[in-house]
């Protein structure tokens, strides 16, 4: 079974009254526990609408046709309520974006901290994980900093830190290296492939860098909001996925 | 401790607000102080009044006060109903006349020690000293209220001069927030004496001042009611006679009373208004500064409900540091008001912990309330817009 498995997965943006994107149209993906996959696609093709679905940022649109259907471990969550979405989110999730995204007025430990809280982990057991988890990213040093006291490869590993503090079943990365130059970005890589490596931690990360694919055990390319190559290749376990294009009808 | 720290983020903005709030509620405590005060004038007033009759010649509030024969104790105590009645002689200690002040009047109120028989249920305790007794009947000796002893700097075994008349010091009252404490209490006939004094010659020549009083004490007896004994005392006396009970003061002063609570809760829906809508102001920004941050916060899993808790109690911290800085100034101001109206008899400000308690509240609510609205927009925000927010 996969960890995360979406399919029928469409979404249209209304952007005015005549407007409308159809930023995803009609998406199967398959996630397994372990895995790291990249997302890849030039801007447009609906791969940060996808993870944002992933991440249950945002439901998928109820179809037409066949319902969409997104389970994490096996557990149907394409309609959970905002509370209940919010709530794996918090737990069972991590997320790292492309600007940081620190709160400005916390230090980088209350940054960490702010996760555990989210999950209802307080006290002496969340601060012993958040100093483990910015001890995992090399920045135990720098726990009472504020972000603005850090350069921009810090705030990231603090984020990651975030990300990973709750032992997530699944880190979302969208574009985590977009704002960082090329020997922060390896060293952010090289992060994210550890823990894959040593602790199993399933990675999903959104980027146009092809280095960052290249780092990943498979790339998913989007183009228009279809997935063209799921990157599975015949006589691997995750065969049960069907590849290349999905059913595009309406 | 890092809501304190979201308020400094924008300290300028913050000052402010919380400026306008604090004084909406100093206003709400100055105000609020003198209401206090008033009423407890008032209400002391209409709880001495409300068991007993008072019968005068003229009207005791007009100034307008004459003379009225003892005899009249006699009859009026013949009256079915009545228990007790005793002659008083009160009169403005001031020799030029009524000076103008918010509450009472310093007065020289004089009666005969056990008068009541007993009856009198307004108990005013002393501070120091003694009361008066019957044995004090011919002597010059006072008891005085706690405002009227402070302003003259006596204590107990001092000589005071009471229009002109030396009198000692047995013993001073504790503070009852109304009438008695600006009263000089003497024996009947110190005041009697005193009041012949002040009448015009030619009148003071046929008067004899044993025999008068300014009014009469009337107890009914247990069960009859002071309406009761009042038509009566006009059925036996006749109009000239103006007969008062607890019902005619509250009518008198009752209005009073609400005039006061209607210009303080006007002070308060005005600060309500204005520091409600200042308050909604700087949060409705402070929400749309922090969308990003908002953003990330859903994102990695922060309930809307936790967003709302949030703003709400941010600007209910601006509402109770304002609530507490209002607090301050109006307590200083009412502290430096009475201090210098002791010098001239004008005590205007009661600041009760009623009073502070109320302001702190009402202005903590109200920074919470006024947080509500900018709350549930910023749950409502849709986390990866607000993510993309610059």
């Amino acid at each position: 079974m996969a960890l995360l498995e979406g399919s029928n997965l469409r979404k249209t943006y209304r952007l005015s009254k005549r407007n409308t994107v159809e930023a995803l149209k009609g998406v199967e993906i398959s996630i397994e526990a372990g895995e790291m996959v990249a997302i890849m696609g030039p801007s447009g093709s609906g791969k940060s609408t996808l993870m944002h679905i992933l991440g249950l940022l945002h439901t998928p649109d109820p179809n037409h046709g066949p319902a969409p259907e997104l389970r994490l471990a096996g557990e149907n969550v394409a309609s959970l309520s905002d509370n209940a979405r919010t709530r794996i989110r918090a737990r069972r999730m991590g997320f790292v974006f492309q600007d940081f995204n620190l709160v400005p007025t916390l230090t980088a430990l209350e940054n960490v901290l702010l996760a555990c809280e989210y999950a209802g982990i307080k006290g002496k057991v969340a601060r012993d994980a958040a100093i483990e988890a910015l001890g995992l990213v090399g920045l135990a040093d720098r726990a009472d900093h504020k972000p603005s006291e850090l350069s921009g490869g810090e705030q990231q590993r603090v984020a990651i830190a975030r990300a990973l503090v709750n032992k997530p079943e699944i880190i979302l990365a969208d574009e985590p290296t977009g704002n960082l130059d090329s020997d922060r970005s390896t060293e952010v890589l090289a992060l994210f492939r550890q823990f894959n490596r040593e602790h199993g931690q399933t990675i999903v990360l959104v980027t146009h860098d092809s280095e960052v694919g290249e780092a990943c055990d498979r790339v998913v390319k989007m183009r228009d909001g279809r997935i063209r190559d799921s990157g599975l290749r015949t006589g691997t376990p995750v065969m049960a996925v069907p590849a290349a294009t999905a059913p595009a009808t309406a | 401790m890092r809501l304190v720290r979201d308020l400094g983020r924008r300290k300028l903005r913050s000052t402010l607000t919380i400026t306008g709030i604090a004084i909406g509620i100093m206003a709400l405590v100055v105000f609020g102080s003198m209401a206090n005060k008033m009423n407890a004038l008032i209400g002391g007033g209409s709880k001495y009044y409300q068991d007993k009759a008072i019968v005068s010649v003229g009207s005791m509030y007009s100034g307008n006060i004459q003379p009225l024969a003892l005899s009249d104790v006699q009859k009026i105590e013949s009256i079915d109903g009545v228990a007790a009645a005793t002659p008083t002689v009160d009169m403005l200690l001031s020799s030029e006349g009524g000076a103008t002040s918010m509450g009472t009047p310093e007065m020289i109120t004089g009666s005969i020690p056990g008068g009541d028989k007993g009856l009198e249920t307004f108990k005013i305790d002393l501070a120091s000293g003694r009361e008066l007794t019957a044995a004090d009947a011919d002597s010059k000796v006072t008891v005085l209220g706690s405002d009227l002893a402070r302003r003259l700097n006596v204590k107990v075994g001092d000589k005071v001069a009471l229009r002109d008349v030396q009198f000692t010091v047995v013993g001073i009252w504790a503070p009852t927030l109304t009438a008695p404490d600006k009263e000089a209490y003497v024996p009947l006939a110190a005041a009697q004496d005193l009041f012949v004094k002040s009448l015009p010659p030619l009148i003071q020549s046929k008067i004899v001042a044993s025999d008068i009083a300014t009014g009469i004490t009337v107890y009914p007896q247990k069960g009859v009611s002071p309406e009761t004994i009042k038509t009566r005392i006009e059925d036996l006396l006749g109009k000239d006679y103006t007969v008062m009970t607890g019902k005619d003061f509250d009518a008198m002063l009752g209005s009073f009373s609400a005039i006061f609570s209607l210009v303080l809760t006007g002070i308060a829906l005005l600060s309500l208004l204005v520091g409600g809508l200042s308050t909604i102001n700087t949060m409705a920004m402070a929400v749309a500064e922090r969308t990003r941050e908002i953003g990330i916060k859903r994102a990695i899993g922060a309930s809307r409900w936790r967003i709302r808790r949030e703003v709400v109690l941010e600007s209910a911290a601006i509402g109770l540091i304002a609530g507490l800085i209002g607090l301050v100034i109006g307590a200083a101001m009412t502290t430096l008001f009475n201090d210098l109206g002791r010098e001239s008899g004008n005590v205007l400000f009661e600041l009760t912990l009623g009073t502070a308690a109320t302001a702190i509240i009402f202005a903590t609510g109200l920074g919470a309330i006024a947080g509500f609205i900018p709350a549930w927009h910023a749950s409502r925000l849709d986390p990866v817009t607000a993510l993309r927010y610059e």
